[in-house]
């Protein structure tokens, strides 16, 4: 089946007639939101549908609609013309008619399909030639809406449907169950006719006993196996989930703890800068910072006053002994005055009587004084005399000492705290202005921090918004837990999948002990020749059920093979010059598969991202459509509305490209090769890419003169670009 | 000889201040008169104890130099009733930290701004009382210089000095530099 033309009328926002006619390969319908992309498709699937007769109203095109006078009629129809055995056309419409100002009728629901037959036309049933030409199952694997629904194996029938539609032989499935059923009633048959064996009795008794028990064990295993593959498959429907969310998750922690880092260190430059100068002024003694002058006024006053002090002390001690050496004089002359006979107390002096006295001779008459004689007597009591009398004069001058000049000592007291003042703590006064502005300075340097640091808190604040705003159904708090359940998906889904390699290990076992134990039963040689028989038997039809389920596996197993073979191919092609990973079809207990994007080794590749995601399915999609073309000797389109909305420009670009070279008839509704002008919020093709394609390419838009609120206004307009 | 000390006369001294810059300045920067039990910050004033303004105004007037005699009138003057030598020991809390050191200081600048005459002191001539009088005359008279000069900057603008860095911007205006004079070991003429 070959699309050749789309015709949709009245159809919802397609206002009357628009005809896509479409190549056999690529064809790009391109248009913005809103200008109708989704509505072509649900088009195709109203046409599609067979299940019910829809005549809905909400499919009529409002704008035709308010056209219409009362008794006024119309009709909605899409329509195909394709090739399939021939060229061959298939319609779906229904009448509308305006019967009140409020009220359309609906009616008249026609689905009809032409054939020609050399140059006749002739009219069939539409469903019939739906179902001929282009098959319930066959439509499962070629429309697509959005990139949600590309996963073909997102449910437990979807690998036995693929195959039984597209394997070489069918019904397999029945042909082994019956062989199984075949088997295990000669088996009973068996059992039984061997306990009426004498020599075996004992044996088969045995056997049976452990097959029972081997078969059970085997049963639960199976069971454990099915519930681990069913948990691997939550959670990684989970992952696939939050994956969608990882990256703006990823990106949400990174400005998270940017900003974390950025508040501590303003915090940090706060406090530095959060300086109570007033209370510096005192605490730390900033007041003093011009202070040096006023102490060094104070250590020259206190000092000169020191000085002065001393200075008045010393002239007024001069001028007491002098006073006082005057006095001695006066005394002396007053004595002389007197007439003694005696020379006075002080003459000769005191050395030269000592002089006298060791030289034992008195130096005044000439004449010898020796030791103990009466003149050297004499001058001794005349010495002695005098230190009586110096002694004397001493203590009377002392006695009649005046009062002293000082009787203070605050002078003292101001010069001891100069010195004190001077050294270490005249150095600290005089460090303290360089302090002070070094640690303005200090606090200025912080203030320059924090203003840059309060820049970028601000930017990461908005790149928060902005990423929220994005992600416009993400909350802060779906964020914050995606991230911290994704690792928590990983652990459980990690455990999940270990618990299954154990498990079919054992099964294994399992399965090996049992074939030892059938082998064993087969093996047996009973003496009843009825039992021989009914063995046998039983041996025949386990071959045939043996050989009915190796068929059936070997089946599926070439299916995926080749499936898995194709669609690598596809993934090479669409993924040219990029890292894209090999595609695993994996095989599950229940039965289905699973598609698994892997590293070359088979390890999975835990985060893919959407653009990986997109063209593996796709991929497999290809395959699928690829062997169809072969098992059916029949070509069939693949229609995506919208499957590369994930996807980056850059990857967008290329993908088109490879598509266009596919041979493979593909429709492809999207809003990709639309450059948006900024300013006007308007938007036109990106004629430079799609002049390097080759396909049909489509626009459609909403006619210009539309209102912003009436849904009557709104009209496709379909341009062919080339 | 006396046993107590000039700097311990003085300590025990109040100095007195214009009642007229009470409201304006006094309760407007510091807690004075309003109970010690609630913290500076809780009524976010600049200053703690009302002497932390005075002491301020009084570096102001020093650093000028100018001195501004108090009014005559007894009524019209009052003093903290907390002598000088408890100024500074405050509690080390609300980042607050003593100054007890700061008080010699203000001393030595009185001593070495004051025409005391202190010859005639240790002579005994004139008496310690005397003499601390005039220390805390000149004490009183820089201070007061300092009210009136922050009194002249509010009736420019009320909020002049909730600027945090106000009361430093005007201590940062005086000259700080050390005069190197060489004439250090030579005592100076006394009159």
């Amino acid at each position: 089946m070959i699309l050749k033309s789309i015709k949709i009328k009245n159809f919802r926002s397609y206002y009357g007639e628009s005809i896509f006619e479409l190549s056999e390969g690529l064809t790009l319908i391109i248009g913005g939101n809103g200008d109708g992309k989704t509505t072509f498709f649900e088009a195709l699937e109203w046409l599609f549908n067979t299940s019910t007769e829809d005549i809905k109203e909400s499919n009529i095109s409002a704008k035709r609609k308010a056209e219409l006078e009362i008794c006024e009629s119309d009709e909605v129809a899409v329509s195909i013309v394709f090739e399939h055995d021939g060229e061959k056309e298939l319609e779906k419409s229904f009448t509308f008619e305006r019967i009140s100002k409020d009220n359309v009728r609906c009616k008249d629901f026609k689905f009809f399909g032409y054939e020609n037959s050399g140059s006749e036309r002739y009219s069939v049933k539409g469903s019939n030639l739906l179902e001929q030409s282009f098959d319930a199952v066959i439509r499962k694997y070629c429309l697509f809406k959005g990139e949600s629904t590309l996963n073909v194996f997102d449910n437990t029938t979807a690998l036995k449907t693929l195959v039984e539609t597209f394997s070489g032989i069918k019904r397999f499935d029945d042909l082994v169950e019956l062989s199984t059923d075949f088997e295990a009633k000669s088996q009973n048959a068996v059992n039984k006719e061997m306990l009426n064996d004498k020599k075996c009795r004992q044996k088969a008794n045995d056997l049976n006993f452990r097959l029972t028990k081997v078969k059970d064990e085997i049963q639960t295993l199976k069971s454990d196996i099915k519930q681990q593959d069913e948990a691997i498959n939550s959670y990684a429907a989970k992952l696939e989930i939050l994956e969608h969310n990882q990256e703006a998750s990823e990106q949400y922690q990174d400005i998270k703890n940017r900003i974390k880092g950025l508040s501590d260190k303003r915090a940090k430059m706060r406090n530095y800068t959060l300086v109570d100068y007033n209370a510096m002024l005192l605490d730390e003694s900033w007041i003093l910072r011009s202070f040096p002058k006023v102490l060094q006024e104070y250590q020259k006053k206190a000092s000169a006053l020191s000085k002065q002090k001393r200075k008045l002390k010393t002239q007024e001690d001069e001028r007491r002994g002098e006073e006082r050496g005057k006095q001695i004089a006066i005394e002396h002359i007053q004595k002389l005055a007197n007439g003694a006979v005696e020379l006075p107390w002080n003459l000769p002096d005191q050395e030269t009587m000592q002089e006298m006295l060791d030289d034992h001779i008195c130096k005044v008459c000439g004449r010898e004084a020796l030791e103990g004689s009466e003149a050297y007597e004499f001058m001794k009591n005349k010495l002695n005399e005098y230190l009586r009398h110096i002694q004397e004069t001493t203590k009377k001058d002392e006695q009649k000492d005046e009062k002293p000049l000082f009787t203070n000592s605050y002078i003292d007291e101001l010069h001891t705290r100069q010195i004190r003042m001077s050294g270490e703590d005249e150095q600290r006064i005089a460090g303290i202005a360089t302090e002070v502005s070094g640690q303005l300075k200090f606090i200025q340097d912080r203030k320059i921090d924090l203003d840059k640091i309060e820049k970028e808190l601000q930017e990461a604040e908005d790149e928060k918004s902005r990423l929220l705003i994005q992600s416009s159904d993400l909350t802060e708090e779906m964020l914050e837990k995606d991230f911290n359940d994704i690792k928590g998906y990983f652990d459980q889904k990690g455990r999940a999948e270990i618990r299954v390699a154990e498990l079919t290990l054992q099964l294994k076992r399992k399965e090996d002990e049992k074939r030892e134990l059938d082998e064993e039963f087969a093996g047996l040689e009973p003496e009843n020749t009825s039992v021989k028989m009914y063995q046998r038997v039983h041996t025949a039809l386990r071959e045939i059920m043996k050989a009915f389920t190796n068929a059936k596996e070997r089946n599926v197993t070439e299916f995926l093979t080749s499936l898995e073979k194709k669609a690598n191919t596809y993934l090479g092609k669409l993924n040219e010059n990029d890292f894209h990973g090999v595609i695993y079809l994996r095989r599950t207990a229940e039965g289905s598969a699973r598609i698994e994007l892997c590293s070359e080794d088979g390890t999975i590749i835990p985060n893919p991202s959407d653009s990986q995601k997109t063209t593996m399915y796709m991929s497999v999609l290809f395959a699928i459509s690829e062997i169809t073309t072969l098992k059916r000797e029949q070509d069939y389109p693949l229609i995506f509305d919208a499957p590369t909305s994930n996807m980056g420009g850059f990857k967008e670009n290329s993908f088109y490209n490879v598509i266009d070279k596919i041979n493979k008839q593909c429709i492809i509704v999207t809003k990709d090769l639309l450059i948006e002008d900024k300013t006007t919020g308007e938007s036109s093709l990106d004629n430079k890419q799609i002049n390097q394609l080759t396909c049909s390419v489509y626009r459609i838009s909403k006619a210009a003169d539309y209102s912003q609120t009436g849904l009557s206004t709104i009209q496709t307009t379909t341009t062919k670009i080339k | 000889m006396a046993t107590e000390s000039l700097y311990e006369i003085w300590a025990k001294r109040n100095p007195e201040w214009e009642i007229r810059y009470e409201n304006n300045i006094i309760k407007t920067f510091c807690d004075y008169n309003r109970g010690a039990t609630s913290m500076r910050e809780d009524r976010a004033k600049i200053l703690g104890a009302g002497y932390e303004i005075f002491i301020v105004a009084f570096f102001i007037g020093l650093y000028y130099n100018q001195k501004k005699p108090l009014t005559t009138e007894n009524r019209k003057r009052k003093s903290f009733g907390w002598a000088i030598q408890n100024w500074g020991n405050i509690e080390s809390r609300g980042g607050r930290k003593p100054y007890p050191k700061l008080r010699e200081y203000i001393f030595a600048a009185l001593v070495a701004r004051t025409d005391v005459d202190f010859i005639a002191l240790d002579k005994g001539e004139i008496t310690a009382r005397k003499a601390v009088d005039m220390l805390m005359q000149t004490m009183e008279e820089y201070a007061n210089f300092g009210f009136h000069f922050m009194e002249d900057k509010l009736i420019d603008n009320p909020g002049y000095f909730y600027a945090s860095n106000a009361f430093l911007e005007v201590f940062l205006s005086f000259d700080a530099s050390v005069s190197k004079s060489e004439d250090d070991e030579e005592p100076e003429a006394l009159d």
